[in-house]
């Protein structure tokens, strides 16, 4: 499971979460298209942005990133707004990033990618 | 060993520090969204960037002769990270990465100070003391601190292995964070770090932390790796120095390790 906080929170303010559909459209000549669906549903995407966090924190993080080999393995993720389990989810990026500005005071941005099943 | 070396202060690093950790992953993804991916794990990279201030001469030129000695980012460096503990394992002592002394009873899934239940029980049976030790391939004449969460029933003391030097350090049967730090006057290219136990005593211990600094940061768990990277080098073939006064000098570096070169 993704790592929780020490408040038992995923997420910290300012959060981003966006939805992804995929239309085909098609234009004529007189100006009237065509829609299709290009993909059977919804894809959600989360962008994680963590500041003030501790060492503790910070590599619980870390380390689950490691376990999944970037954004190469899934695990299931609850989305923070409406507790929706959606249980293929990878990392955004193969690379994880944080600074240290002082004790216990790690910063580090990540994004979630819900994966078609 | 070329190794990347402390400041007058025993510290490594200086705030802010920056880590990141790269992965490779081959994606083919199709028109419909469906990803197949392949993991490439031996591609692995992890990066520092490290930026120092009020350097003293002798400081920068530590760093520069180590500059000079690898010839930029031709030769790897032992870096030991600012951020991490050094220990492998550090909750799991079952692991090759840990020397028991034969006879030494290590027991997990013991309740530990943070509310899990990571500790484990040592017992040493025999007459004579026993140790559990982990050796890291990293300069002996460093500056390190040994930290760890103790308790016990019976013992009032645990003795803390740090190198050649053993110190004993008292505790109760409340959560005890003891700690050994300090400087050893060896050229050794190995360091061990651990416990000692008086003939039978039984100790509750927790959270073993090395780290290349003189006191204890927050505990980190490790697993497989811990915070030593002896394939580290430089990431740029240029080290610009910027000097604002006598003694006084700046500079910004990057260090890479990539173990498949």
């Amino acid at each position: 499971m993704f790592p929780t906080l020490k408040t038992g929170a995923v997420i910290q303010y300012p959060a981003k979460r966006k939805l992804q559909f995929v239309t085909g459209v098609i234009r004529f000549l007189d100006g009237t298209e065509q829609r299709y669906r290009d993909s059977p549903s919804v894809l959600h995407t989360w962008t994680i942005q963590l500041s003030l966090l501790d060492e503790q924190e910070m590599a619980a993080l870390d380390q689950f990133f490691q376990e999944n080999q970037g954004r190469f393995a899934s695990f299931p993720f609850t989305d923070p707004w409406d507790g929706t389990v959606y249980p293929n989810c990878s990392f955004g990026a193969d690379t994880f990033a944080f600074q240290l500005s002082g004790e216990m005071r790690n910063k580090a941005a990540l994004t979630i990618c819900e994966n078609r099943s | 060993m070329i190794y990347f070396p402390q400041l007058s202060s025993g510290a490594t690093g200086q705030f802010p520090i920056t880590r990141q950790r790269m992965a490779r992953t081959l994606v083919n993804q199709s028109c419909e969204s469906y990803n197949v991916k392949l993991a490439d794990p031996g591609a692995a990279i992890t990066e520092w960037h490290l930026a120092f201030g009020e350097l003293s001469d002798q400081e920068v030129a530590a760093l520069e002769a180590l500059f000079q000695a690898v010839e930029g980012q031709l030769t790897p460096f032992t870096f030991l990270d600012p951020t991490d503990n050094l220990l492998a394992w550090s909750e799991a002592q079952n692991q090759a990465a840990w020397q028991a002394d034969p006879l030494l009873t290590v027991t997990g899934n013991i309740t530990d100070p943070l509310g899990g239940t990571s500790a484990f029980q040592v017992s040493n049976p025999s007459g004579a003391i026993l140790m559990l030790q982990q050796s890291i391939d990293a300069p002996a004449s460093m500056n390190y601190c040994l930290s760890v969460y103790a308790r016990s029933d019976q013992s009032t003391r645990v003795w803390l292995v740090r190198g050649s030097e053993t110190t004993a350090a008292a505790i109760s049967t409340e959560w005890t964070r003891v700690t050994s730090a300090g400087q050893l006057q060896s050229e050794a290219e190995s360091i061990n770090f651990g416990i000692a136990l008086d003939p039978g005593s039984t100790l509750d211990v927790f959270g073993m932390q090395a780290e290349a600094q003189t006191a204890a940061s927050l505990y980190k768990q490790t697993f497989e790796t811990g915070g030593v990277y002896t394939n580290a080098r430089f990431q740029s073939d240029a080290l610009t120095i910027t000097t604002v006064g006598p003694n006084r000098h700046s500079c910004e570096l990057d260090i890479v390790n990539v173990e498949h070169l």
